[in-house]
């Protein structure tokens, strides 16, 4: 399975590297924004109010994010570790960063009460989303392109890139050096909105307390850093489903995925 | 339930074809122009796919380029597919005097130019445009 989702970031990645790269020598029409989820929200407001969207976005867009607010209710976060091309690469800069710093979590140098996560983590990603979600439904404009780190990895130097937005995608990355997965955790929109409905998702992964012998090994190959082995449940709207952590479990049972409210 | 582990990227996999399948479901007009009320006579719309169509802003422009075109009566644009579709009185137009009139240089108000080149139609009812 992790050698599957492997090659689904892989995939995705390059997909979208080349979109990027035809849109830019104009051999393709659609560029890299069409296919992303969070433009689908940014434009429905232009849409419901104007009955048009906002610029640069289409139906694409809305028909992806209607999909994935589905996708999200039954398979929680499951775009994010599988299908979303910026989580591979910052969960890529995570493994760099625990293999240069030779540590054993993708926790990286950021320690801080669970708790306190949590609400940094609500905090942060919804001001990020209000401020974009008001500036370009104010605007009709994606407003927001030169700081997106998906625009300006993946636009291959599109419109409203600048040199100062190759600046923030490189402390981006930086930051996600010493706090792995720093963007998806504390500062994506689409994470935002994704994780209410992530934390009622029905599929999740449950321990089994007589087959589980504690030894931590998925609390270790969790890219999300989280706590794996000690609910019963993992409930957190966090989780994405890669499975890093059944994949890392060395005792056959002790961990496994369940369709809640389908019966047991 | 217990749920085999290949259930996700298959529910990612579905998901994803959904998105994608249902945007054809929904089109909705990024902009829709009438013209100035044309005479009687039959009608035709030809659909056109033109290149510099990417956006609301830019539909409206290519929907300027048509309104001084004679027979001429409807412009609905779908900026997402770059698709322009123009209906027009046969009698008195037709798509190669219509993709003439939206290829033509474009006012530039900020700028108070004309720019040339904006617009390129690539294809007309499916089929690529000729040079
Ligand atoms: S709990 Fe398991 S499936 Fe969820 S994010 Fe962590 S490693 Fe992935
Ligand atoms: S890796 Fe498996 S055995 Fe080890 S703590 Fe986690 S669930 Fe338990």
């Amino acid at each position: 399975m992790r050698r599957l989702r492997f090659l689904f970031q892989v995939a995705i990645t390059v997909a979208a590297a080349i979109a990027g790269v035809r849109f830019a020598l104009g051999w393709a029409r659609t560029s890299v924004e069409t296919y992303c989820p969070f433009g689908g929200l940014e434009t429905a407001y232009a849409l419901l109010a104007r009955k048009r969207f906002t610029c640069a976005t289409g139906e694409v867009n809305l028909a992806l994010f209607v999909a994935l607010v589905g996708l999200a209710l039954i398979a929680r976060k499951a775009f994010c570790g599988w299908a979303c091309p910026l989580g591979a690469v910052f969960e890529w800069t995570g493994r760099l960063s625990r293999r240069l710093f030779k540590r054993h979590t993708f926790q990286g140098f950021w320690s801080i009460p669970p708790r306190v996560d949590a609400a940094l983590k609500v905090l942060l990603r919804t001001a990020v989303t209000a401020t974009i979600l008001a500036a370009s439904w104010a605007t009709g404009e994606l407003v927001f392109r030169g700081y997106d780190p998906y625009y300006v990895l993946f636009s291959a130097h599109g419109h409203d890139v600048r040199t100062w937005s190759y600046g923030i995608l490189g402390a981006l990355l930086a930051l996600g050096l010493l706090v792995p997965m720093a963007w998806c955790k504390y500062l994506c929109p689409l994470g935002a909105v994704l994780w209410p409905l992530s934390a009622v998702g029905r599929l999740r992964l449950e321990r089994s307390e007589e087959a589980c012998t504690g030894c931590g090994a998925c609390d270790r190959a969790c890219p999300q850093a989280l706590d794996v082995s000690g609910p019963l449940q993992v409930r957190s709207g966090e989780c994405t489903l890669c499975l890093e952590c059944t994949g890392a479990c060395p005792t056959p049972g002790a961990l496994s995925l369940h369709l809640k409210g389908a019966g047991r | 339930m217990k749920t085999p582990p290949w259930a996700v990227p298959a529910l990612v996999v579905l998901f994803a074809a959904l998105g994608i399948g249902g945007a054809r479901l929904l089109a909705v007009p990024s902009v829709v122009r009438d013209y100035a009320p044309a005479g009687p006579g039959p009608r035709r719309t030809v659909v056109l796919v033109v290149d510099g169509v990417k956006c609301t802003d830019t539909a409206e422009r290519a929907a300027n380029q048509l309104k001084d075109a004679p027979g001429v009566v409807r412009l609905v644009a779908y900026a997402s597919r770059n698709r322009l579709d123009v209906t027009f009185l046969p009698s008195v137009t037709d798509p190669a005097a219509i993709r003439a009139a939206i290829e033509g240089p474009v006012y530039d108000e900020s700028s108070g130019e004309y720019l040339f080149g904006v617009y390129k139609v690539v294809e007309v009812d499916g089929v690529e445009a000729g040079k």
